[in-house]
């Protein structure tokens, strides 16, 4: 009986993580209902594409922006990549030492720099969408 | 099996690519400022930035730093020194190329600017990106001196190459740079093929990516009856892609085409820093099987099939490179073919093996890289109908209206080809030496053949702007509005003068650089080996 239920007690995180996506998912569905506008018309009722056409010759020309836009998506995708790494080494240090504050710096240092990659590319225009 | 570096040893000596990659993120916003003045002190920035990590590199290579206490590299480099000497030359020879393409691009962009006839818009610039990349590409020359595995030596050629295929692009406006562009990719991209699928083999021969446990692998192989011959094949596979990076004969067809599509200070750009990484990835390659048990005449260095196929590389590509030249009414062309050859005679220092023959191929890499740049300065100083100055007509009788132009082209020429008392003499003086202490006489007799050829077209480069009339093309021949160029090349020609009184002191700098640390190494790694089994 014992052994059952400490087995059971280690998946509680797990048992969380599925109540939240409920709720999450639950809440997201609930208020748009509730607060969203309604505009209704045929290219509403269409299955979502990232913004294509889904039914039709796949051979067409895409607009170029996709093409930035992905990129730039990418640049912040493969950041929290890297994020996992440095996220396992840094719970085990030392709280509050030199060595925690140096792997701190380290990766305030990358994300500053993905912040300019921010900058560059709102600079360059890639979110204006006129 | 030693244990592996700690990244906190690999990450000290990083510490320059850092500013440098601290300049990438600075300039590529600075390049997009509102304000022009900003805009404009990018080149300055970049200048800033490499002497910032010029001014750090000599603080990094402390013996402690380098070597534990049993004369290993604590970074587990197979050559430990190597970023000491490179690092300081490509920083130094950047800030020439930085200073040549200071007004490369947006010149237009930003004249109609400032006359109020356009308004700046940030999507049509492109010089903090074109810095950018350049900083981008000289950090990846200086990761493959840090490269202790496969992954790592490839991911830092590649770096090296990828912002120079859009550099090309985005050099000039015309098609024809597109064109270079274009086919200057596809072949790169074609040549990473072909060495990634050496460096596959070359792992599923050893066993391993870290190049210093693939060496100790390859040694045992070699003592046990003969390499494996898939890191043969490997290894041949391998030369022939990265020798593509150093425009080496079976991969040199690009070079003329795309040198001359580029605008001049890009070509310079392509001559020096894509053939250094190459050069490089070349000598830590053939380090991982070779170089073991050498004797004084230094034939027992390479597996035979290796030093074979590296001989023949090393004369089609010094023969190729000066015979083509022969044949160019092209300034650009003619230079690129020159490019050609230089490579080969930087060949013969990676035949001739480590201690000499590396460290001669380190000094020529310099000299190469000075009076190189020196020509193309000149080609990039100086334009006629608003285009760079091409054929070398135009360069006929230089003296008697640009004649610090016509010096600087005449010193470079001499240098290029060897003349006595120029740097480019010392550089091929220590090549020629290694190889004959090495015992590749015949090699070095085809190499001085070579260069009896090759003076053919040089003293065309010195004879046209010193002793030619002006010819009616020469005469339309006028300054570029910008005077950057025109520094550059007077500093490099000062320098191709002058360093030679320095030959001593560089030699020695990039004496045992090239130098894999001993069997000492070796044997460690073995007996810890045997201790674990």
């Amino acid at each position: 009986m014992l052994v059952i239920a400490v087995n059971l007690s280690t998946y509680i995180p797990v048992g969380l993580l599925v109540v939240m996506a409920l709720i999450f998912a639950g809440a997201n569905l609930l208020m748009t209902h509730v607060l969203g506008p309604r505009r209704k018309g045929p290219a509403k009722d269409i299955p979502y594409e990232s913004g294509m056409n889904p039914i039709g010759t796949a051979r067409k020309r895409f607009n170029v922006r996709f093409y930035i836009l992905a990129m730039t998506f990418l640049v912040f995708d493969v950041e929290i990549i890297f994020l996992y790494p440095w996220a396992v080494t840094f719970a085990k240090l030392q709280p509050a030492s030199p060595e925690a504050a140096l792997f701190l710096g380290r990766v305030m240092f990358f994300l500053a720099t993905s912040v300019v990659a921010y900058i560059y590319a709102w600079r360059k225009g890639v979110f204006r969408w006129d | 099996m030693a244990e592996p570096a700690s990244m906190i040893d690999k990450l000290w000596f990083l510490i320059p690519e850092i500013v440098l990659f601290g300049g990438v993120v600075v300039v590529s916003v600075m390049g997009l400022a509102r304000r022009r003045i900003v805009r404009d002190a990018v080149p300055l920035v970049v200048c800033v930035f490499l002497v910032a990590a010029m001014a750090v590199i000599p603080f990094l290579y402390g013996h402690d730093r380098v070597f534990d206490e049993l004369g290993r590299s604590r970074a587990g480099l197979l050559m430990p020194l190597l970023g000491r000497y490179v690092k300081l030359v490509v920083c130094a020879v950047g800030i020439l190329l930085a200073m040549m393409s200071v007004w490369l691009t947006d010149r237009k962009l930003e004249a109609a600017v400032a006359s109020g006839r356009a308004r700046f818009d940030p999507i049509r610039v492109s010089r903090g990106e074109y810095f950018a990349f350049f900083l981008l590409s000289l950090i990846g020359v200086m990761l493959v001196c840090n490269a202790n595995d496969l992954i790592w030596l490839f991911l830092a050629l590649e770096l090296t190459s990828l912002p120079t295929y859009i550099m090309v692009a985005i050099s000039r406006p015309s098609a024809k740079a597109l064109e270079a562009a274009v086919k200057y990719f596809f072949l790169g991209a074609l040549s990473a093929g072909m060495f990634l699928y050496g460096f596959a083999l070359l792992y599923g021969a050893s066993g391993t990516i870290v190049l210093t446990e693939m060496r100790d692998v390859f040694a045992e192989q070699a003592a046990a009856g003969g390499l494996n011959s898939i890191a043969l094949i490997g290894m041949l596979i391998s030369l022939l892609g990265v020798s593509f990076k150093i425009v080496a004969v079976p991969m040199h067809f690009y070079a003329a085409d795309v040198y001359e599509g580029a605008a001049a200070p890009v070509t310079a750009f392509l001559a020096f820093v894509p053939k250094t990484a190459g050069i490089l990835a070349i000598m830590l390659l053939v380090s991982t099987v070779g170089y073991g048990g050498r004797t004084a005449a230094g034939i027992e260095g390479l597996p035979q099939p290796i030093m074979v196929a590296l001989w023949m590389i090393c004369v089609l590509t010094m023969t190729l490179g000066n015979v083509g030249a022969l044949l160019q009414r092209s300034a650009k062309r003619l230079l690129a073919y020159s490019s050609i050859a230089h490579s080969g005679y930087l060949l013969i220092g990676i035949i001739a093996g480590p201690a000499l023959g590396f460290d001669a191929v380190l000094f020529y890499l310099l000299a190469y890289g000075v009076m190189n740049t020196a020509a193309f300065a000149v080609l990039a100083g100086l334009q006629r109908r608003g285009e760079e100055i091409e054929s070398l007509d135009d360069l006929a009788g230089l003296r008697a209206r640009h004649p610090a132009m016509a010096v600087v082209m005449a010193l470079a020429a001499l240098s290029l080809v060897g003349f006595p008392p120029l740097l480019g003499f010392w550089g091929k003086l220590s090549v020629f030496i290694a190889g004959v202490e090495a015992g590749r006489i015949a090699l070095v007799v085809i190499a001085l053949i070579n260069s009896a050829i090759s003076a053919y077209y040089y003293l065309w480069l010195v004879g046209l702007p010193i002793l030619a009339m002006p010819n009616a093309q020469s005469q339309t021949v006028v300054k570029s509005k910008v005077v950057w160029p025109r520094v550059a090349a007077v500093l490099a020609a000062v320098a191709v003068v002058v360093l030679p009184f320095f030959a001593q002191r560089l030699l020695s700098g990039s004496q045992g650089v090239g130098t894999p640390p001993a069997q000492q190494p070796l044997a460690d790694s073995q007996r810890a080996r045997a201790d674990s089994q």
